[in-house]
């Protein structure tokens, strides 16, 4: 039953940065299953998924993550608590075989190794990776390694898994099948996933519900569809006629 | 659906497998080679002059291992190895004046003092970004400088300090009874060198260095991963300080007498420079690195050339390292010859081919 | 404890050796403002052209010149380095560039070292005509030379503020600390303005390292690690501030000559700018919870 999965519940979550304010009184209800967060280049995505990592602490607001007061962890708690995270930038660790990199994930969450073996293969085998799980990530394409820091987070059963841009700079081809691999996350490790990116058919494809940004302020939420026909939405975009 | 996905995936080729066996087992043999010929052919071979500066050699390995673990392998630059060489150096002389402990554990207590002394002061500051560790490391190293110089290193004399500034006649740092001499010596810190790569490597290989290499890629991302980035800092830190403190305690029995080693600032940078030039992130790069800091030297002193045009070989090193070749000269040695071999391979018979 | 007299005449050389740090501090900041490097061998540039400054005087060249030679030296080879290894490091992290230029620094030590020898035992000295003159206050003695030091480092503080308030160039260089690419977007000349904030760092550091000698000593490790003293009154700014860069100087150069004359600490003073630096960068760390890169942040 729906009801029994767990929700994101933020509300009223204001950063500042020196004199910017990042994000601006945040609130907003995370639905089960994907939920996209989208909005223009320094809406305050990226601000809001590193105060869920514990990187930067907000300056008002509160972050209830399944019940859990998110905020009262310290950061690299909260991967034991559930939360896996990919970044912008390249997160594998590339002198480590792809297998060392997963495993690495599930032995710091604190789980235990009687399933690490099973568990690390279970994930690289269910982001569809070309590569063998004793490949240095050195060595792997871009798209490839984009697939194991994927499979970072979604090794065990995480509660909370936040994408960031996983898509940027990927060509179609791999873009469908990261579309593909993220539409099965709920069901792999029936947690919430939320997904940031500006390909708006990949938001489209995954996401049931989205949030969007602008400014740091929240300016809408709810089915992809509508979010994505909403006319401040699409004035946000400046210029993006269409955005699904 | 991610299954079809991953059907279309696979029918794709595969990367060529690595063979991991086969690479591991040659470097232990070159390792054995190199230590078999360390402990019994130099020995015979070289002049007294030069076993002296072998045992030098031996001692800065250490400190180059310590170094390039916290810069190659965890990202993080220390400016101030000097100073925790001297500490390490302080307490064992402290130790082998006021006590008869076997020099094993004298060691050992050189490195554990080091430390804990680093561990303590790697605390507060672990929180801060790269180039503020960088300087502060500068800035604490300067502080204990100062505080040796005028503490002096023991000599025999009574109370905490050990320092008798009243007598006239200094007595020797004694060795162990099984190495006294300076050939002896040698092989003596030779296999102390040995037993701290060993735990450096041991390290590397297990759950310390695999969390060294996440964080070194990015600390958030190891963070996010549910790593305390701060734990192995300090680790690595205490690892560091360890290994240095012990190279202080050979370095101690080495020389005899510590005051005629100065411990400036600059030698740290020039530690630095060497590490860089090396290569941090190998075993290797600290055994290059050594050499250049401590057999060229002396080959340039007996050969009547300053060791001036050495520092400003360093300099120019590190200017070179940092604009091109970032992983420094062990790095690139291995990657040249991988390039020769396959250019050897192409020109093969075809028969003979892989 | 020792009187008040015994003091007295450790507040003016403090505050002579305070303003000479307060230069270099400048120096120092406005250059990693301007291209992100912190500028590890301001000391040595500084030392180079003092000897080289001495060189000239015992081959009978005129003092003038010979002091005019140092600044510029110092500002040459600076800017020589910028020109070179700017570009080349431009994108890196701050602490690749700062260890780039220890680099520099182990080079130009070297150099010093081949060229002026510390062997045999023979010291060097600089005079400045300055040294000659002096007037009292009260029961103390003050000479030229500690005026110009305290003066320099002021006014070398108010000109910069003043240079970066208002003038076009100095405009440019604090819209390069805040983004270089958004500055260059803008139209600035980006590497004209870097060049500028290296030649002005290059030739403060040849004035400082010229007062320095002639204040403290003309010796070429001593002046190259005094730069320490300089940027920890930099760090204690934040990197940031030019009034409080000024401010920490004077404290760094009062503590430690007052440090002098008692016996139980004497011994220790070298220690000030360490110390003072440690607790500084200790403080600054309290701010963030973690470092972010530009990107993630």
């Amino acid at each position: 039953m729906d009801s029994e999965r767990g929700v994101i519940e933020v509300t009223g979550l204001t950063v500042r940065f020196g004199g910017v304010t990042s994000l601006d009184g945040m609130t907003v209800t995370f639905a089960a299953g994907t939920c996209g967060l989208i909005g223009p280049n320094g809406a305050g995505k990226t601000t809001f998924f590193n105060v869920l990592s514990g990187f930067v602490r907000p300056a008002a607001g509160s972050v209830l993550a399944f019940g859990d007061d998110l905020l009262a962890m310290v950061h690299f708690r909260r991967a034991r608590w559930g939360v896996r995270r990919t970044f912008q930038t390249e997160q594998a660790i590339e002198d480590l075989t792809v297998f060392d990199n997963v495993a690495m994930v599930h032995e710091h969450a604190g789980l235990g190794s009687a399933s690490r073996r099973q568990d690390v293969l279970d994930a690289i085998a269910f982001v569809g990776l070309e590569a063998g799980p004793a490949a240095r990530v050195g060595t792997l394409a871009a798209g490839q390694r984009r697939l194991v820091e994927v499979a970072r987070a979604v090794v065990g059963r995480p509660k909370l898994v936040l994408l960031d841009e996983p898509a940027a700079g990927l060509p179609d081809e791999e873009t469908a099948h990261l579309g593909d691999v993220i539409r099965g996350i709920p069901e792999q490790t029936g947690g919430l996933t939320i997904l940031v990116d500006h390909d708006m058919s990949l938001v489209s494809a995954c996401c049931e519900t989205t949030a969007v940004l602008d400014f740091g302020k929240l300016i809408a939420s709810g089915p992809t569809a509508e979010v994505l026909r909403d006319e401040r939405v699409v004035r946000a975009y400046l210029g993006t006629a269409e955005l699904a | 659906m991610a299954g079809t996905a991953v059907r279309t995936a696979r029918a794709r080729p595969r990367p060529p497998l690595q063979k991991p066996g086969a690479g591991t087992l040659t470097r232990a043999a070159v390792v054995a080679v190199i230590l078999l010929i360390s402990l019994f052919a130099l020995p015979e071979l070289l002049s007294l002059y030069y076993v002296d500066a072998m045992t030098q050699v031996a001692v800065y390995a250490m400190v180059t291992l310590g170094l390039g673990l916290l810069v190659g392998r965890v990202g993080l630059v220390s400016l101030g190895q000097v100073a925790v060489l001297a500490i390490g150096a302080w307490t064992a002389a402290r130790l082998l004046f006021a006590t008869t402990l076997p020099y094993p554990v004298v060691l050992l207590a050189a490195g554990v003092v080091t430390m804990a002394l680093g561990t303590l002061i790697g605390l507060p500051a672990l929180r801060l970004r790269g180039l503020y560790l960088a300087l502060i490391t500068l800035m604490l190293a300067g502080a204990i400088t100062v505080v040796l110089a005028t503490a002096n290193f023991p000599n025999g004399g009574h109370g905490f300090l050990g320092y008798d500034a009243s007598s006239v006649h200094i007595p020797p740092i004694r060795r162990p009874s099984i190495a006294a001499s300076d050939p002896a010596y040698f092989r003596y810190s030779v296999i102390v060198a040995a037993l701290m790569f060993l735990l450096a490597g041991v390290h590397i290989k297990t759950r310390p260095g695999r969390a060294w290499a996440a964080i070194r890629q990015s600390e958030p991302a190891a963070l996010a991963a549910g790593i305390n980035v701060t734990l192995y800092k300090l680790w690595a830190f205490a690892l560091a300080s360890f290994i240095t403190g012990v190279a202080g305690g050979v370095l101690a029995g080495a020389v005899h007498y510590l005051y005629s080693i100065g411990f400036p600032t600059q030698d740290s940078i020039t530690l630095l420079a060497v590490v860089l030039m090396g290569g941090a992130y190998s075993l290797w790069g600290a055994v290059v690195a050594a050499l250049l800091l401590q057999l060229l030297p002396a080959g340039l002193h007996n050969w009547g050339v300053s060791a001036d045009w050495l520092t400003i070989l360093f300099g120019l090193g590190v200017l070179q390292v940092l604009t091109t070749a970032p992983g420094g000269l062990a790095d690139q040695v291995p990657k040249d010859l991988a390039r020769l071999g396959r250019l050897l391979r192409r020109h093969l018979p075809s028969g003979a081919g892989g | 404890m020792p009187s008040w007299q015994d003091f007295q005449p450790f507040i003016v050389s403090g505050l002579a050796l305070g303003g000479v740090y307060a230069l270099s501090g400048v120096g120092l900041i406005v250059l990693y403002r301007a291209t992100g490097v912190v500028y590890l061998a301001f000391g040595a540039v500084g030392a180079m052209g003092a000897l080289i400054a001495w060189s000239l005087v015992n081959a009978s060249v005129p003092g003038w010149v010979a002091w005019l030679v140092c600044v510029a030296s110092a500002g040459v080879v600076t800017l020589g380095y910028g020109l070179l290894f700017g570009p080349a490091l431009a994108k890196r992290d701050p602490l690749v560039k700062a260890v780039a230029t220890l680099g520099l620094t182990l080079v130009l030590f070297g150099v010093m070292d081949l060229l002026w020898t510390t062997g045999g035992g023979q010291s060097r000295a600089i005079t400045l005509p300055t040294d000659n003159g002096g007037f009292t206050l009260g029961q103390i003695q003050v000479t030229w030379t500690q005026v110009v030091g305290l003066g320099a480092g002021v006014a070398i503080t108010v000109v910069t503020a003043a240079f970066l308030r208002y003038t076009k160039l100095g405009t440019a260089m604090r819209a390069m600390a805040n983004d270089r690419e958004i500055t260059a977007t803008l139209g600035v000349p980006v590497r004209r303005v870097e060049a500028a904030a290296w030649l002005g760092c290059g030739l403060l550091g040849g004035l400082a390292g010229l007062l320095l000698a002639d204040l403290v000593a003309l010796d070429a490790t001593t002046l190259t690690f005094l730069v320490i003293s300089s940027l920890a009154a930099a760090l204690i700014a934040r990197l940031r501030s030019i009034a409080l860069t000024f401010v920490a100087a004077i404290v760094i150069g009062l503590i430690h000559d007052l440090l002098t004359p008692i016996q139980s600490l004497s011994n220790y003073r070298d220690m000030t700018p360490f110390v003072l630096a440690a607790v500084a960068l200790l403080v600054l760390s309290r701010r963030r919870v973690i470092s972010l890169s530009r990107e993630e942040a």
